[in-house]
């Protein structure tokens, strides 16, 4: 006997479009009426220069969307409740990102400390005029959710909205390569000049960087060999300090150490990844410095290769010790099962079975490794010394090589471009064109790499 | 899973290597034994001296950063000159500006793409080949994407937002750091929010379609509830990569220490306001407490993830079960 009374009860909520709910007929009034008023505004205020058509333009444009969603109100339509609540949502948005502007403004901008009373009592300011400014269309947007039930929607305008989301989607799936697109279109535009005047093999193998903002444009020699050795010895260092200790910590974390460990080690990697750059390098200023300072060789100031090896080293850690710990947590585990049956110890199977299966894995997490060192900047600049000479040994002992300041070419973009001009600028934005395709290069290997590891 | 794995042959150079390494076995026990607690002791080794650089680095920066944290400093703006003085309020301030909208611009854009890759690339491929490869070019660019180097993003920006597009974003502003900074997070929301919906059992999108709701509605009303703590995650990560990011906000925020009044006027963000502390001013101090309270953050976001992920295996994941 229950079913037929829901049924009936059911019928009771659809309600025909006559009885239309008072808060729709409401916000159907107001915006018609509101863009009308909006659209006259826009046009009798409009500055003396403005150009007319596109003012009259934008004026129509909003004349017709007012009108068509009051009518899509009036008639029920389930879009132009959506559209509303969309609309609504933003001006909220606006209003409130302005007072909250404002209400930082006076707690957060002097020179003194603020009192607390006048904290709270600007914070509870800036509170209220969201509320006061917010109320009105919160209520509008709280009355069309309720009124929900009053809606229809056709089959045919589902259809539209689903074919619209569709292209509304697809041109996000595209955004990321539109990105890259216009990177390279726009570090390639800005290069161009460089190029054209001073030739690619003169920048990429020339020995000198005198740029013409520090000599005058007539002397100025763009030679960025320095800052490619620059960049590959500290990477190179990086990768003699780091990779053991990466992968090391790899096969502890998969192999050797007890769960429990694993659930202590694994938060602390992650916060490893975490720690922003400048903190390596303001650690490497004001710690690594010093120690390495007190190495008696004349010429050693603390800052160079060597310390720059060892931040990054710390940099690569995570993301070397984690893609290289989820290649050896793929190998199947039958392999190591028939290995440890065959009777060898645990380190055997490691070393013979699992680290050979593993193998393609770990070398793309190597290679990524490789990709972020060469990719990192700000640490860098703060640790390396930033001379613009080609690293040497500071003495007759070529290991002394690593003492010597050096610059990347990341830090040379960082350091010059806030300040560069002409084709100085240009060549920057070369060196990041360079850097763009040799990171690319990279990480197409390493990418390669996986896949070939996913697909045996 | 086990199954396909018992059945996948092992590779050809694996069989080779092990028939080549046989004599390698025939070493006696204890032989074997002491070179196995060899090995393990350097991996030990390995890995706590990776956490001790960790808790080397973090406590130091942490125990030197207090001892200049305190009120004065976190509610006094940075005052500027060779010294350092003053506090870091306004960089708190910027920090947050440039975060919320960041995430604003690209957290639709990337969960937008992540819900196309995964709900209707597949169908779309299978219709038409130039859709195929279309869908092909969009992965591909996000792989890319995900591999630029910040630089490269500032380089970018500076070029686009910055000078280009200088009359829109008001040049050095925090609009034009914005815009580059979500081109940075965009390929960290697609993925992770990819591997959210992807988690999403099939049987709730057929069960839907079944009772005859469209594709969209299936999405929004039952697809991303399931993956939002999953996407969530994902879009703590971009805040903390926005939080540490430097490289991209030196060349197109603008570094002004002044309270930004608008989107268009410029900022410093608390991580370049380390870098300039340490590299224009001999503050060390102020440094190492700004770099403290950036660590914070970071320990605290990380908290959230660990939260959010816990929170989404029980409820996904148990509700399959």
């Amino acid at each position: 006997m229950t079913e037929p009374k829901q049924l009936t009860s059911t019928a009771e909520v659809t309600i025909g479009p006559e009885q239309r709910p008072l808060i729709v007929t409401l916000i159907a009034v107001i915006s018609g009426l509101g863009s009308l008023a909006a659209a006259s505004l826009l046009w009798t205020q409009r500055p003396e220069d403005a150009n007319t058509a596109l003012i009259l333009t934008a004026a129509i444009v909003l004349v017709g969307l007012g009108l068509l969603i009051s009518w899509g109100l009036w008639t029920l339509k389930n879009w132009a409740r959506t559209a509303v609540i969309g609309i609504l949502g933003l001006v909220g948005l606006y209003f409130a990102t302005l007072v909250v502007f404002d209400a930082f403004a006076e707690i957060f901008g002097g020179e003194q400390i603020v009192p607390l009373l006048k904290i709270l009592k600007s914070s509870g300011l800036a509170l209220l005029r969201i509320a006061a400014a917010g109320a009105v269309p919160l209520a509008l947007v709280y009355g069309l959710i309720r009124a929900e039930s009053y809606f229809r929607e056709t089959t045919q305008e589902r259809e539209v909205v689903d074919r619209s989301v569709w292209y509304v989607l697809i041109a996000a799936a595209l955004s990321a390569v539109i990105i890259v697109l216009l990177i390279i279109l726009f570090t390639g535009k800005e290069a161009w000049e460089a190029i054209t005047v001073v030739g690619i093999l003169d920048m990429v193998f020339g020995l000198v960087w005198r740029p013409g903002s520090i000599i005058g444009a007539e002397g100025a020699q763009l030679g960025m060999l320095p800052m490619i050795v620059g960049t590959v010895l500290s990477t190179f260092g990086a990768m003699v300090l780091g990779l053991p200790l990466s992968l090391g910590a790899a096969i502890l974390l998969t192999e050797v150490a007890p769960p429990w460990v694993r659930e202590l080690f694994q938060p602390a990697i992650e916060l490893l990844a975490g720690v922003p750059s400048v903190v390596y390098g303001l650690f490497g200023m004001v710690v690594l410095a010093p120690i390495i300072r007190k190495v008696p060789i004349a010429g050693n100031s603390g800052f160079g290769l060597l310390n720059a090896s060892i931040i990054l080293a710390i940099m690569i850690l995570p993301t070397v010790t984690n893609i290289s710990r989820d290649a050896i947590r793929a190998v199947p585990k039958a392999y190591k099962e028939g290995s440890l049956a065959l009777g060898t110890t645990h380190w055997q199977t490691i070393r013979q079975v699992m680290l050979p299966a593993a193998r393609s894995g770990i070398v793309a997490a190597v290679i990524l490794g490789i990709g972020r060192a060469l990719g990192e900047t700000m640490a860098l600049i703060m640790v390396i010394g930033n001379s613009i000479a080609m690293p040497s040994p500071v003495n007759d002992n070529p290991l002394t090589l690593f003492l010597s300041t050096a610059r990347t070419l990341t830090g040379n973009i960082a350091v010059e471009i806030n300040y560069a001009t002409g084709v100085h600028r240009s060549a920057l934005f070369f060196s990041g064109v360079l850097l763009f395709f040799m990171i690319l290069a990279v990480n197409s290997l390493a990418r390669y790499l996986m896949r070939e590891r996913l697909a045996p | 899973m086990s199954g396909k794995e018992l059945s996948t042959p092992i590779p050809e150079a694996l069989m080779e290597g092990a028939t080549a390494r046989k004599g390698a076995g025939s070493g006696s026990l204890t032989r074997r034994k002491l070179s196995q607690a060899i090995a393990f002791g350097v991996f030990w080794l390995a890995g706590l001296l990776a956490v001790a650089a960790l808790f080397w680095i973090v406590g130091y920066v942490l125990v030197e950063g207090f001892q200049v944290i305190n009120v004065e400093f976190l509610t006094t703006r940075p005052q500027g000159g060779v010294s350092g003085e003053g506090g870091l309020s306004t960089t708190i301030v910027a920090t947050l500006y440039l975060v919320v909208f960041t995430m604003v611009l690209a957290t639709p854009i990337g969960v937008g793409a992540a819900i196309y890759l995964t709900e209707y690339a597949a169908d779309a491929s299978r219709r038409s080949k130039f859709l195929a490869r279309l869908i092909m070019v969009a992965r591909a660019g996000v792989e890319i994407l995900a591999g630029v180097p910040s630089i490269i993003y500032g380089l970018f920006g500076f070029a686009l937002f910055v000078v280009a597009m200088n009359t829109f974003t008001g040049g050095f502003s925090i609009l034009s750091a914005s815009l580059a900074g979500a081109c940075m997070v965009l390929p960290v929301i697609i993925r992770t929010s990819e591997e959210a919906l992807l988690a999403v059992p099939r049987s709730y999108r057929e069960g839907s379609l079944a009772l005859g709701a469209t594709k969209w509605q299936t999405i929004t009303q039952l697809v991303l509830p399931a993956a939002l703590p999953g996407i969530v995650t994902g879009l703590i990560l971009s805040v903390g990569r926005i939080v540490a990011e430097t490289a991209i906000f030196w060349v197109t925020i603008g570094g002004s220490y002044r309270l930004p009044t608008s989107l268009k006027s410029a900022g410093r963000p608390m991580a370049l306001h380390v870098y300039m502390l340490a590299t224009e001013t001999r503050a060390f101090d102020k440094a190492m407490g700004t770099a403290a309270i950036l660590i914070l953050t970071i320990v605290i976001l990380n908290l959230g993830i660990n939260l959010t992920s816990r929170y989404y295996s029980k409820q996904v994941m148990g509700r399959t079960q």
